[in-house]
């Protein structure tokens, strides 16, 4: 019972479609949704959250249909992409006050805002007004927020953006910590996210799912299909409109290309792909090749 | 404990600062912590007790009479359409009905009427008004002059205006109210003014009546808390908790808090219903301890006679709760509905319209869709206990209704809520969309 099918799901806005025909299945742990700013993800992730209404298919989270919103409610927690709380309010008085709309009665709440805001590293700043955190602490106190009613499911959409490279690995151990008795479905536009911290990953793109299974079969699928070559500085530019950049760098004269293609080229050596790598590639399969061509996504290798 | 979570939410902010600050000052400014300086006079024989409106013909028509003839020969008419004042000068064919009307009323020919008027207007000695065998001339600054001793000497080059000896009184309302659509409606001259043209004089009697009832039925501090309603009732109840609403209701918005919120296991219902009455307490709170500061301060003068203490709590839930409570429940409605802070605007234009269109009814006004009930009565009129008691059907009527629609847009308000909630509704976003539509065309 402990999971969440979805069968069939279409979404709308107006005449405009969001989501196409999503069927997913998700098991306990951590599950990463995956896709570009746009794809559909938080629509996806809100629908869930009973916060948008579906237009058909079908959705039950553990056993209950999305349709019994008020059950749905008591056993997910929701961490939004953009969200913040009273500023004025102490860290401790705005998980209380949140407990009291979860229902918790005194004895309840005293017991889980104390064990969860130790387990979210913020019992030294309970005092703290909620406008004196920073952006990591207050993305803390969301998850702590989300687990106030120790839900079966939490929700977390776009969790570590804006947030520094410390934060981000504090936060993603967090996630991983909580999903040892939960379904955790992360968000995100950022690989290195999914990569850290699940096994079972969906990839969305334009609301429709186009890769939905474990990440070793996502690195399998890539195999033989990533290259590196080095090129000179000034042949970057026919270069780039040949291949389907990855990632580049440039030393001296020389500009390290790593890119993905069905075969091999000239001077071109296979490499071992990495999430990235197959993230891109399953973009590019869907047509999505202007990120690649320009260059935008990449880094070092 | 939810509720004392949300008054603390309100209370502990600059914006409820601002609101008790601003109900402090509109209140000391209409002198409501100084009640102690009217004290209750007991009547005595031979004094003077003030006036009183009857509907008495032979006094009325005369007077309004004399009035309609001063406006009608400067050709400048006072009136208050939609409450607000406003002169009308009429055109030369209103002009010549109106003195169609001063013909009719008083006899002479509508030719001697206009050129009478315009010399009146040029020299007022000439014109003589006549009541019952008094005489009345009209001074050079437009007021009258009543002479009970001396008969006018002598007529010629003057007019002798007087109502027609004959004149039905249920013919003269009827000219008047045409006079009163001649210049748009709101003058003097419509029906409901006529009998403030009936001021007499009270007796000994009725004055030492008022006296007992302010003693026995208002038991003193009721006329006191009422008068205080009054003012906190048109001043401030109607007006500024709507504020406290609008904020509170954008809190969750500007804080970025709706979807934490919504996504609780807490119904739409209890959620709106506790905030609502978290916020007509913390709306109450400061209006209740000021009522009682007010009223207090005339206990000691009052030794020896029964005082209702608990006065100030009647009229405070009975008179300006249900302000409070239409005030907050717009404030609430229209923020769910629309996501901006449009309540205030039109909670602030009923108010203002509701002020201004009671400005003839200042002293008392219960008519049943008032937003701000009247009954303007201090120590020194006995508190018109009478007047006030013969009108608390109304005032209960108008008071029960305001509570109804209340409780009915916050039924509203939880609807809104709910279906913004599950995604069903998004008319904030519309109204936003809007709104930034015509800045952008502004611009």
């Amino acid at each position: 019972m402990d999971s969440i099918e979805i069968k069939g799901l279409n979404k709308f806005y107006g005449k405009k479609q969001a989501l196409y025909n999503i069927d997913l299945s998700i098991k306990q742990g951590m599950f990463g949704l995956l896709g570009r700013n746009g794809a559909g993800k938080t629509t996806l992730m809100k629908t869930l959250a009973t916060l948008l209404q579906k237009q058909d298919g079908e959705i039950i989270v553990c056993g209950v249909p999305v349709e019994n919103a008020k059950e749905i409610r008591r056993i997910i927690g929701y961490l939004p992409q953009e969200f913040s709380m009273y500023p004025s309010m102490k860290v401790k008085e705005a998980m209380e006050y949140l407990a009291i709309l979860s229902g918790l009665n005194k004895p309840e709440r005293e017991e889980r805002i104390d064990g969860l805001l130790k387990k979210v590293n913020l019992t030294e700043h309970c005092s703290k007004k909620v406008k004196a955190l920073s952006g990591g602490m207050k993305r803390r106190l969301g998850i702590a927020q989300a687990l106030l009613n120790n839900p079966k499911v939490l929700i977390v959409d776009e969790p570590t953006a804006g947030l520094d490279p410390e934060e981000r690995v504090r936060f993603r151990n967090l996630l991983s910590e909580i999903a040892e008795d939960k379904i955790v479905i992360l968000s995100t536009h950022i690989v290195g996210d999914i990569e850290a911290t699940c096994e079972d990953i969906a990839i969305i793109n334009e609301g429709r799912v186009i890769y939905n299974g474990t990440i070793n079969k996502l690195l399998q699928s890539a195999e033989g299909k990533v290259f590196t070559i080095v090129v000179p500085k000034k042949e970057l530019p026919k270069w780039k409109q040949q291949l389907s950049i990855t990632s580049m760098h440039t030393q001296g004269n020389e500009v390290y290309i790593r890119f993905i293609a069905d075969t091999v080229i000239q001077g071109a050596k296979v490499c071992e792909p990495n999430i990235e790598d197959a993230y891109m590639l399953y973009l590019h399969t869907s047509g999505v090749r202007d990120i690649l061509s320009e260059g935008e996504i990449g880094g070092a290798w | 404990m939810l509720l004392i979570k949300e008054i603390k939410k309100i209370v502990k902010s600059i914006s409820y600062l601002i609101f008790v600050a601003a109900i402090v000052i509109g209140l000391y400014s209409q002198d409501v912590f100084h009640f102690n300086e009217q004290l209750l006079q007991e009547p005595q024989p031979g004094g003077r007790y003030g006036f009183k409106h009857e509907e008495i013909p032979e006094i009325i028509m005369p007077a309004a009479l004399s009035d309609l003839w001063a406006e009608f020969s400067a050709n400048n008419y006072r009136t208050y359409p939609i409450g607000f004042i406003k002169y009308i000068k009429l055109n030369e064919s209103k002009n010549r009905k109106m003195a169609e009307i001063l013909s009719e009323i008083t006899g002479n020919k509508v030719e001697v009427i206009l050129q009478e008027g315009k010399a009146a207007f040029d020299n007022p000695d000439n014109v003589t008004f006549e009541i019952g065998g008094d005489t009345m001339q009209q001074d050079s600054n437009g007021g009258f002059i009543i002479n009970s001793d001396s008969k006018p000497q002598d007529n010629v080059g003057r007019i002798m205006l007087k109502v027609r000896g004959d004149m039905d009184y249920s013919r003269f309302k009827e000219l008047m109210g045409l006079a009163d659509s001649l210049l748009g409606g709101g003058s003097n001259y419509a029906s409901d003014s006529l009998t403030r043209y009936g001021s007499v004089p009270l007796t000994y009697e009725e004055a030492k009546e008022r006296y007992n009832l302010a003693i026995n039925s208002d038991q003193v501090t009721g006329g006191y808390a009422r008068l205080f309603s009054d003012y906190a009732g048109v001043m401030v109840m109607p007006i500024l908790p709507v504020f406290l609403a609008v904020i509170l209701c954008m809190k969750d918005q500007r804080s970025k808090m709706e979807a934490l919120i919504y996504t609780k296991k807490i119904s739409a219902g209890k959620l709106v219903l506790i905030r609502y009455l978290a916020l007509v307490i913390a709306a109450m709170a400061p209006v209740v301890i000021l009522s009682y500061l007010s009223n207090i301060m005339v206990w000691a003068s009052y030794s020896g006679i029964k005082l209702d203490y608990f006065a100030p709590l009647k009229y405070d839930f009975g008179w300006l709760l249900p302000s409070v409570m239409i005030s907050i429940a717009i404030g609430m409605a229209l923020t769910e509905l629309t996501g901006i802070p449009i309540a205030v605007a039109v909670q602030g234009l009923w108010w203002m319209f509701d002020v201004n269109l009671g400005i003839k009814t200042v002293s008392s006004g219960y008519s049943l869709f008032r937003l701000a009930p009247r009954h303007n009565a201090g120590a020194g009129s006995w508190f018109r206990t009478q007047d006030y008691l013969e009108n608390f059907q109304n005032l209960v009527q108008n008071r029960l209704l305001f509570v109804g629609i209340s409780l009915l847009l916050v039924m509203f308000t939880i609807l809104i809520y709910k279906e913004k909630r599950e995604g069903k509704f998004s008319g904030n976003v519309s109204f936003k969309k809007a709104v930034s539509n015509i800045r952008n065309c502004k611009n």
